[in-house]
């Protein structure tokens, strides 16, 4: 088991340590534990390229002569290997190291504790004092999230099964392109690629684990996509005019602004608030029954009277 | 807990990291070196162990890399080649950004030296990976320490809280046990001496918290107890609406017919949520729940069916 290891540290330590390129028989002949019939050292040095790709190192492949069809050979570049966030002072690292503190027990927590010891193997003492109390905790144990986020950051083209509003399974085919948190929920959005357009899915809706389609690197996100303008726009912004009965509905007040120009019922305020989709906000103001009248828009107000009306015929 | 045995890839990480961080931390005692890479000592010595035979092709003393750490403390010579710390891997870079997140939106507007921090190593990452991650955090960081802290140094915390089922804001001085996580939502278990019981708080409804001197022993301990239940029938968004009654969906027959049944520690919540899911549900039972939505339901259409409350301009 072992000698595995060590010969995947001797690999990275010798294309590290080389100024040109090293050929593959350069390789097998100095770098310690490669054995067997040349077919089994290629084989081992192809599968050790891909754990150390895995590792996230980088193995540039080259020739020695770009005129000549030479021999190829390989090397990592120190600046492909090394801490790639430049010069940190000791408030940055105690800020990096608190955010990946938030991951631990969570969905990512063999990342969060390997970004910690890389963290704290630059050596700068951080100063806990100089940051406030604070204890940033992602709680998501999903499984999922990991694999979406793996899957991103490799361009792998992903697939799963995902529950309908009807309960129906659907089998979706995704280009992931981001990961996002947003009311306690995560998402994940990319190009699904059987309706040929942008969707999002809310991953606890993923029933199983989702599963990787071919290589990484098979595509690519486009330079426009930005997640942050993806969530703003995927649902226009309407208004709505209510009433809300003094001192009730908080969760609505705070959301609101009051509207002082016209006239409120005695013991009630006139309020506008801002929402994106009319049936949650008309199942919010439900919540709310007698401590809650939207005036408008017209459509987001019949459709709370008319569920009133089904109610009290249902339970009347 | 069982220790898990590492594969040989995991170890050559290992020993890719321990290489820059004994180099930095010359004389580390194994104890602490252990801890920091979340092994066993004996599982470390091993490594350690595995990295005194690698080193430069050639593989003499003069290339090997020379470690010493029989006295119990660990240093590290002739390692230059892997001294520097390795690159942080897309993942990693992807949790430091949602963590920068919730940093964020924790720190007090005043710290704009700690503001301009975050959002320079977050330029810094995306320009590597993208714009691929974010939160908005539901809870304040803040808070959370000040949770941890209280329960930690057995204090009780002073809460203004928000109860969505009450629709009210109210003082209470509690007692608080533990954090959990309640059907996706973190929650604080408390006992309550506003109500001389014990009750779970959800943090993202903390209006405001402090610690406050006064330590409580408690004599009872917690029931968890979701007393209360009620039959429903959903007719249509099925999906949305169990969620909305935190039943688990799932794809079987029996969820797909349309009746379930939902619990709560609450029965006003299990009203409230019928109530907003008028569209959607009907209540079979109990009967006094559906007394009590047809009461509701009348009041409020009352309310739309007076020319007080119609949107004369």
């Amino acid at each position: 088991m072992s000698r595995k290891t060590e010969r995947l540290v001797n690999l990275t330590i010798a294309l590290l340590a080389t100024k040109r390129y090293l050929t593959k028989s350069e390789i097998f002949r100095t770098v310690d534990g490669y054995e067997g019939t040349p077919e089994s050292k290629e084989r081992m040095f192809e599968r050790d390229k891909d754990d150390l790709r895995n590792l996230g190192i980088m193995i540039e492949v080259g020739t020695f002569d770009p005129l000549f069809e030479d021999e190829s050979g390989y090397r990592i570049k120190p600046e492909n290997y090394q801490f790639q966030l430049g010069d940190l002072d000791s408030k940055d690292i105690a800020l990096l190291s608190l955010a990946a503190e938030a991951w631990r027990g969570a969905a990512l927590d063999s990342s969060a504790l390997s970004a910690l010891i890389k963290l704290h193997a630059i050596g700068i003492e951080t100063d806990a004092e100089a940051l406030p109390d604070l204890a940033p905790a992602i709680i998501s144990k999903d499984a999922n999230l990991a694999l979406a986020i793996s899957a991103i950051t490799s361009r792998t083209v992903i697939s799963f099964t995902y529950l309908s509003e009807t309960l129906q399974e659907e089998n979706r085919v995704l280009e992931p392109y981001a990961v996002a948190s947003r009311y306690g929920h995560w998402y994940l959005f990319g190009m699904d690629l059987d309706r040929k357009d942008l969707r999002s899915f809310r991953l606890d809706r993923i029933q199983g684990e989702l599963s990787t389609k071919g290589r990484a690197g098979n595509y690519e996100i486009p330079q426009s996509f930005s997640v942050e303008s993806h969530l703003l726009e995927s649902r226009s912004q309407q208004s709505a005019e209510l009433y809300l009965r003094s001192g009730r509905a908080l969760a609505l007040r705070t959301r609101s602004t009051e509207i002082f120009d016209k006239k409120a019922p005695l013991g009630w305020e006139r309020v506008s608030i801002e929402y994106r989709d009319q049936e949650r906000m008309a199942e919010e103001i439900l919540w709310y029954a007698e401590d809650a009248v939207v005036l408008k828009p017209e459509s987001l107000r019949t459709s709370v009277i008319e569920s009133l009306r089904a109610g009290v015929i249902r339970y009347g | 807990m069982a220790e898990k045995q590492s594969t040989p890839l995991e170890k050559a990480a290992r020993l890719l990291d321990l290489v820059p961080y004994i180099s930095t931390h010359q004389g580390v005692a194994l104890s602490e070196l252990a801890a920091e890479f979340g092994v066993s000592e004996s599982e470390l010595l091993s490594d350690l162990n595995t990295l005194w035979m690698c080193g430069l092709p050639g593989y003499t003393p003069l290339e090997l890399i020379d470690l010493e750490f029989e006295s119990g403390f660990v240093s590290i010579r002739n390692a230059e080649i892997l001294q520097k710390v390795r690159l942080l891997t897309k993942d990693e870079l992807v949790i430091l950004l949602v963590g920068l997140d919730l940093l964020i939106k924790s720190i007090d507007p005043k710290r704009v030296d700690l503001l301009h921090a975050i959002t320079g190593l977050q330029t810094k990452i995306k320009i590597i990976i993208g714009d691929i991650a974010t939160i908005a955090p539901i809870v304040n960081s803040s808070y959370r320490a000040t949770i941890l802290n209280a329960i930690a140094s057995r204090k009780n915390l002073q809460i203004s809280y928000h109860s969505l089922i009450r629709d009210e804001l109210t003082k209470r001085e509690i007692t608080p046990i533990e954090l959990m996580v309640d059907h996706g939502y973190e929650v604080l278990q408390a006992y309550c001496h506003h109500v001389s019981a014990y009750r779970t708080f959800r943090l993202d409804s903390i209006a405001e918290i402090s610690i406050s001197g006064i330590q409580t022993p408690l004599t009872t301990s917690p029931q968890d107890d979701e007393a209360f239940q009620m039959e429903i029938n959903i007719s249509k968004r099925i999906r949305s609406t169990l969620e909305r009654f935190r039943i688990a969906v799932s794809s079987d027959a029996a969820a797909r017919s349309g009746s379930f049944t939902a619990f709560s520690f609450s029965q006003d919540w299990l009203i409230r949520s019928a109530m907003s899911t008028l569209a959607a549900t009907e209540v079979l039972s109990p009967i006094s729940s559906r007394v009590e939505l047809a009461r509701k339901c009348r009041k409020t259409l009352d309310l739309y069916e007076s020319a007080l409350f119609a949107d004369i301009p």
